[in-house]
């Protein structure tokens, strides 16, 4: 019989498909459509992630999603994830309970930079679901607060009942080291803070001499544009201007070519990508004006 | 280092592949039963079923390594579920491999190989003991364009036809193994010659040419101001796909969870996919950032001869000719890319 082939051995980094288990320790309901589920792996390993990076979540027979880590790496017993339902996978999730388990894969793809920013000023603007991910960026700056400069954190929702991780937002506005501003598109009568989008909130700080300042902007594709216009206006410059991009992932390790913008691939060389690093891309459409495309 | 070269006679090939089938699966080119004149690679039934001088398949030979459609692993709904990894793929050999083929398999091994780099491909593609074979063009080929033509990448042995048999290169210990099997001769300076002729052929009767090289391929495409020729092809192009499902380069898939009847058990697949279906880039919301059929088609052209070219320094065509060959609408890659190039060089003049 011919000899195994003799070949240089293939780097093995391994993907397997097959996703490792993880065990549902908790779930919360946020709203009405975003559910904050805490995960342990079942090996009762950390899954070590950085602040941005996400898992590809597989809810067996019901297929597999990504989704961000939020919580900060820090977190002593297991992780945590926020999912809105809005379709298969995600709707699968929101029936889960505590005990159930489902497959993890991850953590992947590239993070916030968060070393390099390290001793800078750091804007940080959510937008809806886009709450989540930041949620592990601003636990991480909490956890090592003395490596940062001034930190502004400034959320939109679509209403006060949208609003996520309301606990958080109370201690983050108890918290001296945090600028805390959270705004709704529509108030209601009980609603007493700020109303307007986000980009009303940013057109109005004083970023001071925003030499240092680097903004972190997580939302809706709609956002961006906008939020970057404010932020130019601010004398920010586009590698200064930090975004995370959303596709329809299948492999989320760069195989599969569905998440592909132009020459990048959102699954591995981001999600989080600097606004330097789209330009030209005519793929990446939030951070273009469909005219210019 | 040159390979060892043995001459084997035409019928010790045949008595190789009969050695070889004694012991595990051969894959080869054969005649299709459906299609007759038509070829694909199939498990042999009988080492004469292989056809050594048979016009390229439709489907590359990739499929033996990665199925068009295939199962991942099994789960159970058990909580915890139980999860099984399936690989169906055994030892065995793929014999009948032409140049652009082995340089097909050689761009997969990289891409799948990268970074997280994933482990059903390479394990797969470790199982098998891969024989190549030289050929002859017809009017699709265009390998000597892409610098395909005298590939041996990844192969244990490699055939060319000469005078009394053909000369055998031996490039690992496997192929020799199987090698070792048939009665072969010392080869002599008119064998070399013959294969070296046999070379020479090839590339003369090359009637289709790219008209520029990969790397000025990629920078004119870089450039850009391609448009109307992106329109052109899209509006003759159906979006049918064919021209990825066929491609030894392409390596896109989707995955899908299947349940089996009793709900207790279901397998997650993963299936070939293409760049050129209207669903490739929908997101969430139903947007699609290439809903114009031009966007995909030039994110084809863009993908093969330029994103991968930089990313991984080689076009991802082989110069096969297969998507020109299975195209309904009669796009021919080397027309277009000729049309291309000879814009921006027109353009380049003008400037
Ligand atoms: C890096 C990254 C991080 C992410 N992080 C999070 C996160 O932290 N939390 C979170 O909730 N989400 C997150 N997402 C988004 C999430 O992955 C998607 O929402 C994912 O599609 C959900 O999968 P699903 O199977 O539930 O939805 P699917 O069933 O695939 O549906 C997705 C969308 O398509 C629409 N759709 C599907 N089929 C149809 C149809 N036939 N007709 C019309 N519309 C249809 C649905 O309405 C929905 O809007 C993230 C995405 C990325 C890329
Ligand atoms: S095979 Fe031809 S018609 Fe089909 S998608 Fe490719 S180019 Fe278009
Ligand atoms: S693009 Fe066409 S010619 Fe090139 S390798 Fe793919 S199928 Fe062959
Ligand atoms: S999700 Fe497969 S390449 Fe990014």
């Amino acid at each position: 019989m011919p000899d195994r082939l003799v070949r240089a051995p293939y780097p093995m980094t391994k993907v397997f498909y097959r996703p490792a288990l993880a065990q549902v320790l908790r779930v919360d309901q946020l709203t009405q459509s975003e559910n904050l589920l805490a995960l342990r792996m079942g090996t009762g390993e950390p899954l070590n992630h950085e602040p941005g990076q996400f898992v590809q979540v597989s809810l067996f027979g019901y297929g597999e999603a990504p989704i961000s880590i939020c919580s900060s790496p820090k977190g002593k017993e297991g992780f945590e994830i926020c999912v809105r339902e809005v379709g298969t996978v995600s709707g699968a999730i929101h029936d889960l309970e505590p005990g159930d388990w489902i497959g993890i894969r991850g953590p992947y793809g590239r993070g916030f930079p968060v070393v390099e920013l390290e001793g800078k000023d750091v804007l940080i603007v959510a937008g809806g679901i886009g709450m989540a991910p930041l949620r592990s960026l601003v636990g991480h700056i909490r956890d090592n607060r003395r490596r940062y400069g001034r930190i502004i954190v400034v959320y939109g929702a679509k209403n006060p009942a949208a609003i996520l991780f309301k606990n958080d937002l109370k201690v983050w506005f108890e918290d001296e080291g945090i600028e805390l501003y959270v705004t709704v598109d529509s108030p209601d009568e009980s609603w007493t803070g700020r109303s307007g989008v986000v980009t009303s909130i940013i057109r109005d700080l004083d970023l001071g001499s925003s030499a240092s300042m680097n903004a972190v902007v997580v939302g809706p594709p709609v956002m961006y544009r906008f939020v970057a216009m404010e932020l130019f206006r601010h004398g920010l410059t586009e590698d200064r201007i930090i975004f995370s991009l959303e596709r329809r992932f299948k492999c989320g390790i760069g195989k599969c070519g569905h998440c592909q913008v132009n020459d990048l691939y959102v699954c591995r060389d981001g999600p989080v990508f600097r606004y330097s690093e789209l330009l030209g891309r005519s793929e990446a459409v939030e951070v273009w004006a469909p005219e210019e495309q | 280092m040159a390979p060892l070269k043995q001459v084997v006679s035409s019928e010790g090939l045949f008595d190789m592949l009969r050695e070889a089938m004694k012991e595990l699966p051969v894959i080869a080119p054969a005649e299709r039963k459906d299609q007759p004149g038509f070829h694909h690679f199939a498990r042999l039934q009988q080492a004469e079923d292989f056809v050594p001088d048979y016009v390229t398949t439709t489907l590359p030979p990739k499929k033996a390594f990665f199925q068009p459609s295939e199962t991942l692993f099994t789960f159970t709904t058990d909580q915890p579920p139980a999860l099984e990894l399936v690989s169906d793929t055994e030892h065995f050999v793929l014999a009948g491999v032409h140049p652009c083929d082995l340089a097909g398999l050689d761009a997969l091994d990289l891409a799948y190989s990268q970074p997280p780099a994933e482990v059903r491909w390479p394990a797969d593609r470790g199982l098998a003991t891969v024989v190549g074979i030289d050929c002859m063009p017809d009017d699709y080929c265009f390998c000597s364009s892409v610098g395909t033509c005298l590939t041996r990448q990844g192969c244990d042995l490699f055939l060319t036809k000469v005078d009394r048999g053909y000369l055998a290169e031996v490039y690992t210990p496997a192929g020799d193994t199987m090698l070792a099997k048939v009665r072969t001769w010392e080869p002599t300076e008119a064998d070399i010659r013959d294969a070296e002729q046999w070379r020479e052929r090839k590339v003369e009767r090359m009637t289709a040419h790219l008209e520029a090289d990969p790397a000025e391929i990629a920078d004119l495409l870089e450039a850009g101001g391609l448009a109307h020729l992106w329109k052109e092809t899209a509006e003759r192009c159906y979006s049918c796909g064919s021209c990825n499902t066929t491609c030894p380069a392409c390596f896109c898939f989707d995955m899908h969870d299947e349940f089996d009847l009793s709900l207790k058990t279901g397998i997650r697949r993963r299936t070939w996919d293409s760049c050129q279906l209207l669903e490739f880039a929908l997101v969430a919301g139903r947007h699609n950032f290439r809903q114009e059929r031009e966007q995909r088609v030039r994110h084809r052209w863009h993908r093969k001869f330029l994103y991968l070219y930089r990313r991984l320094g080689r076009a991802y065509c082989t110069g096969c000719g297969r998507c020109s060959r299975a195209c309904t609408a009669d796009i021919n890659l080397v027309d277009v890319t000729n049309a291309l190039i000879a814009h921006a060089r027109k353009a380049a003049d003008h400037a």
